[in-house]
């Protein structure tokens, strides 16, 4: 039995749901937060979950990111040192969407070498008639980027925990990977 | 007095404290002489762990035997407590693909009765460490 913890890093543009989901997240669906309330530098948020089929567990270090470019340089320093990204985009804007490579590209300068398993979250799909991102291509950016694609809508609680369950699993993964290569050593 | 290896088990010395814990890899396995069995760490940094020696030692010779260690201090105290530590040495550490590294200190000042070891930052997401060898003297019995 053992318990992880993960600095994850949740980011994307303003405005996409980042937030939302974050609080959705961690009061279990009882939450929803309909006004905007823009997010000034980093909120953090604590969660704890089982690893399904094991004994073990994963906390999860939610670093909740503003998007407001305004705050940028602040980040790179909160952002020091992460284990897992999930970066949200809003399936109604497009710029939000194409925007996630300089995301991506931001949150991989702080590491230095090692690999940083992450998801990509497609948000607001409850917004059916204006969606402008079709799932099948922002799934096909995701894999190339090696992330895994979900979609949510934290208005509607749709699917709102399938993202961090999918991060804690790969943090766990990666875990038993480095035992496995700790062992080979001597 | 005669120099001997301060961490053999027959010693009485202790791992006390230690940031992570899969009962798997215990902090045991730092100092149980081993270099194949190793203590995991399994969250963010900095990690810690802390070896007692139940007594007051003259260290003269230390290596630390690890993976993915970037950056690593060691403090000691003289207490009869794990408390009042002070900084001693800082290291930063080389990595190597497939090479588990060995790191070797020398002391002069090496009056202890406790090391508290800090892993600041590492290469990846975890670290290993798989002994500690503490060469010294035996000095007096904690009273
Ligand atoms: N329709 C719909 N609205 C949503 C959904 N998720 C969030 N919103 C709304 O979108 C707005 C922005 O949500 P936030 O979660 O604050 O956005 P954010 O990404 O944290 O924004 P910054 O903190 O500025 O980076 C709020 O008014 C939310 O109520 C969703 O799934 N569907
Ligand atoms: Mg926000």
């Amino acid at each position: 039995m053992v318990k992880l913890a993960a600095k994850c890093i949740l980011a994307g543009d303003a405005t996409v749901g980042k937030s939302a989901l974050a609080q959705m997240f961690r009061s279990d669906g009882a939450h929803f937060q309909k006004n905007y309330t823009l997010t000034t530098g980093v909120d953090l948020l604590v969660k704890h979950l089982a690893v399904p089929d094991t004994n073990d567990s994963v906390e999860l270090f939610i670093f909740d990111s503003a998007g407001k470019e305004l705050f940028s340089e602040v980040l790179e320093k909160l952002w020091e040192h992460p284990n897992l990204l999930c970066l949200v985009f809003d399936v109604t804007n497009e710029q939000s969407f194409s925007n996630c490579a300089k995301w991506l590209e931001r949150v991989r300068a702080q590491l230095q070498g090692s690999s940083l398993p992450g998801v990509l979250v497609g948000n607001k799909t409850d917004l059916t008639g204006r969606r402008v991102v079709e799932a099948s291509r922002a799934q096909e950016w995701a894999g190339s980027h090696g992330l895994e694609y979900f979609e949510t809508s934290a208005k509607e609680m749709e699917n709102f925990e399938a993202p961090f369950r999918c991060l804690a699993k790969l943090f766990h993964q990666l875990y038993r990977e480095r035992l496995e290569l700790f062992h080979s050593l001597v | 007095m005669r120099v001997i290896d301060l961490c053999e088990a027959s010693e009485g010395t202790e791992v006390i404290l230690a940031t992570s814990s899969d009962e798997k890899y215990p902090p045991e396995n730092i100092i149980d002489g081993n270099s194949a069995t190793f203590w995991a760490t399994t969250g963010m940094f900095p990690q810690e762990f802390i070896i007692c020696f139940h007594r007051h030692v003259k260290i003269e010779k230390l290596t630390l035997q690890c993976y993915f260690v970037r950056s690593v201090r060691i403090d000691k105290s003289n207490a009869k407590e794990p408390v009042d530590f002070e900084r001693w040495v800082e290291r930063d550490l080389v990595h190597t693909e497939g090479q588990l590294q060995t790191e070797e200190f020398m002391f002069r000042d090496g009056n202890a009765t406790h090391l508290r070891f800090v892993i600041k930052s590492a290469f990846d997401h975890f670290v290993s460490v798989h002994r500690v060898s503490i060469e010294g003297l035996n000095v007096s019995s904690l009273t």
